[in-house]
C-alpha cells in the first residue's frame, strides 16, 4: 500500500489549487449570482488541459491518472462546485464514454474539440417520468435508412445551455442505445432551465427532441448497449460527484476554521469552545475519510474492470459528508454563515444538490445491498 | 331595519379526500366551516348593516349539533344570535316551520338573507320554502343586494347576463357563493363569544325547536335512501392552433357557457 | 390531564386558516423570489386582532394567551415561513419586551398600535460582536436631562429595515455590565440620529428585512426607558424566552406541511415500476418525521401552557427552539430528498423551504447557546455553575 502522492501528482495538485484561487475563487460569488459559468474560465480551463484531463495526448488531452483528476476537481470544487461539476459532466459523462465505446472516427471527431473546450459535452439521459429509473426510458430511436430519428424529451441535462455535444439515450429496436447528438442537429431544442437551489452557474436544461435526424454513424457502441455506456459513465460521475464534494467540504473547514479564529464571543475565540471544536473536529475526521475513499475509488476506476459497487458507495457518503460538514461549518459561522455575502451559504446549498443529481443517495444505498446480498445469493430488485 | 341571516355548517373541503374506487368519502380532518353561500349572505348583511344601519340577527339554517357558526357570525359582526335546538334528522320543509316561528317571535323581520346552495348536498330550497311560508317576495341566487330600508334590490344571474330585481320589503333573498369576499372575524370577539366575557356573550341565545312548534310539525318528509357519486366530469377539450385562433375559440367557449 | 384545545383556541385556528388560505398562500412565493416583506399582509393581521394575539385586550390585543400566539405561528409557519417571521419578530420578542415590562404610559401608546399593525416592532439586541454573547454589547447610552443620547448600531436585526419602533438594548454603565449596566429604551425610528445603515443578502428568509441600524447621538427622552435603568438586560432576556417558544411553533408548522408534500409525492411518484410510499427508505423518513412532529406538537402546546398558568418555562422555551429548528431541518432535509430533482428547483416550494428553515438553528439565540442555557440549568439543580 501506499497512501503517497506521486511527484508528478504532487505538482498537479500545485498546479490545480493555484488556477482554483487564481482564477474561480475570486468570482465565486458574482458566478452564483448571474448564474452562469463564464466562457473565459472556461478557455483558461481548456488552455490548462483541464477539459480533456482524462484524454490521451492524442486527443490532446492531459492523461491525467485518476487520482489526478479527482483532485482537480476537489481544487475547482473548494472554489466554486458549479465549475467543478460542470468539467465532471463535460470529462466523465461525455468524453470518457467516448474513449471507451467510440469508434477511431468518432473520437476522432470528437474528443479533440472537447479538450480544447471547443465543443461542450452533456449527458441526455434522465426523462419527466423516469428519473432514477433508466428502464423506464421513454425516448424513441427510429432506424430511417442511413440516419436515426430521435424523439423525446430529456430533463436536468447538465451544461444543457452551453453544450455542443449531447451524449442522449433513447429506446431503439434492440434496446436502450447511445447517441452524439451535436446541439445544432435539425430537431433538437435546448428548453427550460431548471433554477435550482444550488451549482447555480452550472446550467440544468430540458432538452427536446423533435424528429431529430443523425446520422446511424453516430451511434456510440453497439446495438442495445446503451445502458451498459450509461452505467459506465455514471459510476465515472459518481466518482467524480464525491471529489466535488471533498472539495466543497475540505474549503468550508477551512473557512470556518478561520472564522473561528477571529469571531470572539464570551471573551474568547468561539474556536476555544469544545461545541465549536467537536464540530470542526468532526468535520475534519469525515472530510479525511472522505478524501482517500475518493482517492482509492479513483484509482480503483483505473485499474480496469468493474468499479460500480464502491463508486456507488462512495456516492453515498460523499454527498452524506458534503452535506453534513457543511451543515455544521455554516453553524459554525452563526448568522454570517445564513447570508450570501459569505462563501458558506452558496457551499451549503451546492453540496445539498450532490445527494441527488446523479442518482440519489438512496438508489446508490440500495445497489451497494444488492452487491453485498448477491453474494450471500440473494437477488434484489429496484 | 332588522336583517335575519340564516346560518349552515359545512365540512371543510380541504379536509376531506374523496375516494371513488372505495365508494368513499375519507375525513382526515374533521373541521366545519360557515357553508360558503351564508358566509356571503351574511356579508351582504353586515355591508347593509354598515351602508344605513341594521339589527343583524344570525339563525341556523337547520339543526346544529353546535354553535361554532352563530359564534362565528356574533364576531363578524351580527348583533344577536339564536341556536335554535332541534332533532337532527329535521329536513327543510320541517325547519321552514320553525324558521317561520322564530321569525314570528322575533316579532318579525324586513330582510331575510341565506346562501343559495350548500356546498355539500347542493340544497337550495330552505330560502324560497321559508319566503312562500312567510308570503315574502324572494329573489334566489343575488350576486348583490342593496336597500334603502322600504325596497330591496338584488342582482341575479339570469340567460348568461345580470339582471335587478326589486321588491317591497318584508324580502327573502338568497345570496350566492362567491358573490362578495366576506371580512374576517374580529379575533377578539371571537375569543369573548367563547370565553363568555364582554357584553357580546349575552348576544347568544337558545331556543328549542319543540317550543316554536308542534314535534309532528318535525317529521322529515325526506327519506335518506344510500349515497352515490356524480357523474365523473369529462375532460375538456383541447385548443390548438396560432394564438389568434386559440384565443377567438376560447373566448367563444366561454360565451357558449354564459 | 387534558390534550384538547379549547373551543376559542379551535375557533381561533380556523379563522387563522381561513386567513392565511387567502391572504399568506398567494404571496408566499414571491416574498421570496422579489425579497418583500409582507407589509400588507402585516396590516391585515393586525386589523383583525391578530398582531396582539396574546396580548390583552385594553392595549388592542386579543386576550388569546400564548397558546393562541403559537396557533398563529403554526399556521403561518405551515405556509409561509417569511411571514411567520415578520409576525414573530414583531410580536414575539419586538412588542414582547413592551408588554412584558412597559409602564402604563409605554403599553398605551406603543403597544396599542403594535396589536393593531398600525405600527412595526423590531428587537435591538445584536451587534457584530455581540451575537451568542448579548451582554458584550457596546451601544452606548448617557443621561442628559430628560433624554438619554444612544451612539452605536445593531447588526442582523428581523423587520429592522421598515419597523416604526425598535426596543434597543444600550449599556448605560460600563463598570456593571448585564448586571446592572445595561438598560432597555424605546426608539421610534423615525427619530432623528436613527438610520438603516444597509439591509443583509440571506439565503432564505427572503422575505424578510434584516437590517443593520446605526445611531448617531439618538436622543431617547427618559420616558422611553423600558422597564428600570440597568435591568434591560432581563427584559430582553424574558422576551427571548417568549419567542423560543413561538420559533418552535413555527417549525411544528412547517414540518408538518414538508410531511403533507412528502405523502402527496410519495404516493404520485413511481419509479421501478411502484409508487415511492412502497420504498422502504421512503416510508422510514415519513415514519421519523411524523414522529418527531408529534413530540415537537406535545412540547409547543405543553409549553404554551406553562406560560399561560404562569408557571415556570425558560427551560422548557429553549428545549423548543432547538429540538423545533432541528425537526424542521431534518423535515426538509428528507423532504427534499424525497422529491429528488422536482426538491432542488425553484419552482417548487420544497427549494425555499430548505433554504428558509436553516436560519432556525442560528437566531434567536444559536442552537448551541441553548445547550448551553439547558446544560447550565440541569447542573445548577445539582450546584454545578456554568460559565457559557
Amino acid at each position: 500500500m501506499e497512501f503517497a502522492l506521486n511527484e508528478e501528482q504532487r505538482m498537479f495538485r500545485n498546479m490545480f489549487r493555484d488556477f482554483a484561487a487564481k482564477e474561480v475563487a475570486p468570482r465565486a460569488e458574482e458566478m452564483d449570482h448571474q448564474e452562469a459559468l463564464p466562457a473565459d474560465i472556461l478557455r483558461k480551463a481548456a488552455e490548462q488541459g483541464f477539459l480533456g484531463a482524462t484524454l490521451p495526448e492524442k486527443y490532446f488531452g492531459a492523461e491525467l491518472d485518476g487520482v489526478s483528476y479527482a483532485m482537480l476537481l476537489e481544487a475547482l470544487a473548494g472554489a466554486c462546485a458549479s465549475v467543478a461539476v460542470g468539467v465532471a459532466t463535460h470529462v466523465s459523462l461525455a468524453a470518457m464514454p467516448i474513449l471507451e465505446y467510440g469508434t477511431e472516427a468518432q473520437k476522432e471527431e470528437w474528443l479533440s474539440p472537447m479538450a480544447a473546450g471547443e465543443v461542450i459535452g452533456a449527458f441526455a439521459l434522465t426523462e419527466p417520468d423516469a428519473g432514477s429509473d433508466g428502464q423506464a426510458l421513454t425516448t424513441r430511436a427510429t432506424p430511417d435508412g442511413e440516419a436515426v430519428v430521435l424523439d423525446g424529451v430529456k430533463t436536468w441535462v447538465g451544461n444543457g445551455q452551453i453544450a455542443g455535444l449531447f451524449l442522449t439515450f433513447a429506446r431503439g429496436p434492440e434496446g436502450i442505445e447511445a447517441y452524439l447528438v451535436p446541439a445544432d442537429a435539425p430537431g433538437l431544442t435546448v428548453g427550460y432551465r431548471e433554477p435550482t437551489l444550488g451549482l447555480r452557474s452550472l446550467s440544468f436544461n430540458t432538452i427536446y427532441l423533435e424528429g431529430c435526424r443523425v446520422p446511424q454513424a453516430n451511434r456510440l457502441g453497439g446495438a442495445g448497449e446503451g445502458w451498459a455506456i450509461a452505467q459506465r459513465a455514471l459510476d465515472r460521475f459518481a466518482i467524480a460527484l464525491a471529489a466535488t464534494g471533498l472539495g466543497v467540504a475540505a474549503d468550508a473547514v477551512e473557512v470556518a476554521s478561520r472564522f473561528a479564529t477571529e469571531r470572539v464571543q464570551f471573551g474568547v475565540p468561539i474556536a476555544r469552545k469544545q461545541a465549536i471544536q467537536e464540530y470542526v473536529a468532526g468535520a475534519y475526521i469525515e472530510v479525511e475519510a472522505l478524501r482517500y475513499l475518493v482517492y482509492r475509488t479513483a484509482w480503483l476506476a483505473d485499474q480496469g474492470g468493474d468499479f460500480s459497487t464502491e463508486a456507488s458507495a462512495l456516492k453515498v457518503f460523499g454527498a452524506r459528508v458534503a452535506r453534513s460538514v457543511t451543515n455544521r461549518m455554516l453553524q459554525v459561522m452563526g448568522g454570517y454563515g445564513f447570508m450570501e455575502d459569505y462563501p458558506m451559504a452558496r457551499k451549503y446549498r451546492d453540496a445539498r444538490m450532490l445527494g441527488i443529481i446523479g442518482g440519489p443517495t438512496e438508489l446508490h444505498a440500495v445497489r451497494v445491498a444488492q452487491r453485498i446480498f448477491a453474494g450471500h445469493d440473494l437477488e434484489i430488485t429496484l | 331595519m332588522k336583517i335575519i341571516v340564516l346560518l349552515g355548517r359545512v365540512l371543510d373541503p380541504r379536509g376531506i379526500m374523496v375516494n371513488r374506487r372505495r365508494g368513499r368519502v375519507f375525513v382526515n380532518r374533521e373541521e366545519y366551516i360557515l357553508q360558503p353561500a351564508d358566509r356571503c349572505a351574511l356579508e351582504a348583511a353586515l355591508r347593509v348593516k354598515d351602508a344605513i344601519g341594521a339589527e343583524v340577527v344570525a339563525l341556523p339554517r337547520g339543526p346544529l349539533p353546535d354553535d361554532d357558526v352563530l359564534r362565528l357570525a356574533l364576531a363578524t359582526g351580527a348583533d344577536r344570535a339564536i341556536h335554535i335546538v332541534g332533532q337532527a334528522a329535521c329536513d327543510d320543509a320541517a325547519w321552514t316551520k320553525v324558521l317561520a316561528a322564530a321569525v314570528e317571535r322575533l316579532g318579525g323581520a324586513d330582510l331575510i338573507l341565506t346562501g343559495a346552495t350548500t356546498l355539500d348536498t347542493g340544497q337550495g330550497q330552505l330560502g324560497p320554502r321559508l319566503a312562500e311560508a312567510l308570503g315574502w317576495p324572494q329573489a334566489v341566487g343575488a350576486w348583490a343586494v342593496e336597500t334603502d330600508g322600504s325596497r330591496v334590490r338584488a342582482i341575479v344571474r339570469r340567460d348568461g347576463t345580470f339582471v335587478a330585481l326589486e321588491a317591497d320589503l318584508p324580502a327573502m333573498v338568497t345570496v350566492a357563493a362567491g358573490a362578495l369576499k366576506p371580512r374576517y372575524p374580529d379575533g377578539a370577539r371571537l375569543i369573548n363569544i367563547y370565553k363568555g366575557v364582554g357584553e357580546i356573550a349575552s348576544a347568544l341565545e337558545v331556543w328549542q325547536a319543540s317550543d316554536l312548534v308542534g314535534g309532528e310539525a318535525l317529521k322529515p318528509l325526506l327519506e335518506r335512501r344510500g349515497q352515490d357519486f356524480p357523474p365523473e366530469r369529462e375532460l375538456g377539450t383541447r385548443i390548438t392552433g396560432t394564438t389568434e385562433e386559440i384565443a377567438r375559440a376560447a373566448a367563444n367557449a366561454l360565451r357558449e357557457r354564459l | 390531564m387534558d390534550f384538547t384545545f379549547s373551543p376559542e383556541h379551535r375557533a381561533l385556528r380556523r379563522l387563522i386558516r381561513e386567513f392565511v388560505e387567502s391572504e399568506v398562500v398567494p404571496l408566499a412565493a414571491e416574498l421570496d423570489r422579489e425579497h418583500k416583506v409582507p407589509y400588507e399582509t402585516m396590516r391585515k393581521l393586525g386589523e383583525i386582532g391578530l398582531l396582539g394575539v396574546c396580548f390583552p385586550q385594553e392595549y388592542g390585543g386579543m386576550g388569546a394567551g400564548e397558546t393562541g400566539y403559537c396557533i398563529l405561528m403554526e399556521e403561518l409557519g405551515r405556509v409561509c415561513a417569511n411571514t411567520a417571521v415578520n409576525v414573530g419578530a414583531h410580536i414575539g420578542i419586538g412588542a414582547m419586551a413592551i408588554y412584558l415590562d412597559g409602564n402604563e404610559e409605554q403599553k398605551r401608546k406603543y403597544l396599542t398600535p403594535l396589536s393593531r399593525g398600525q405600527k412595526i416592532a423590531a428587537f435591538g439586541l445584536t451587534e457584530s460582536n455581540a451575537g451568542s454573547d448579548a451582554a458584550a454589547i457596546r451601544t452606548r447610552a448617557v443621561r442628559e436631562g430628560d433624554s438619554w443620547i444612544l451612539d452605536g448600531g445593531k447588526v442582523f436585526i428581523t423587520n429592522g429595515g421598515y419597523a416604526d419602533i425598535v426596543t434597543v438594548l444600550a449599556v448605560t454603565d460600563p463598570v456593571l455590565g448585564p448586571r446592572g449596566g445595561i438598560t432597555a429604551f424605546i426608539v421610534e425610528t423615525q427619530w432623528d440620529g436613527f438610520k438603516v445603515a444597509r439591509e443583509e443578502d440571506k439565503m432564505g428568509i427572503r422575505g424578510s428585512s434584516t437590517a443593520e441600524l446605526v445611531f448617531e447621538e439618538l436622543r431617547v427622552p427618559h420616558e422611553n426607558v423600558l422597564g428600570k435603568v440597568g435591568e434591560g438586560f432581563v427584559t430582553f432576556m424574558k422576551s427571548l424566552d417568549m419567542g423560543r417558544l413561538t420559533l418552535g411553533a413555527a417549525c411544528l408548522g412547517g414540518a408538518q406541511t414538508m410531511l403533507e408534500a412528502c405523502v402527496r409525492w410519495a404516493k404520485t411518484r413511481r419509479q421501478f415500476g411502484e409508487e415511492l410510499a412502497h420504498k422502504q427508505s421512503v416510508q422510514w423518513m415519513i415514519a421519523n418525521m411524523a414522529t418527531e412532529i408529534e413530540a415537537l406538537r406535545s412540547l409547543v402546546y405543553r409549553v404554551a401552557w406553562l406560560v399561560d398558568t404562569g408557571q415556570p418555562f425558560t427551560q422548557l422555551a429553549a428545549m423548543c427552539k432547538l429540538y423545533g429548528s432541528e425537526v424542521l431541518s431534518r423535515a426538509v432535509d428528507m423532504t427534499i430528498q424525497i422529491h429528488g430533482g422536482l426538491g432542488l428547483t425553484r419552482d417548487f416550494p420544497v427549494e425555499q423551504a430548505f433554504r428558509d428553515a436553516r436560519i432556525n438553528e442560528i437566531f434567536e439565540g444559536t442552537n448551541e447557546v441553548q445547550r448551553i442555557v439547558i446544560a447550565s440549568n440541569i447542573f445548577q439543580e445539582y450546584g454545578v455553575r456554568i460559565r457559557p
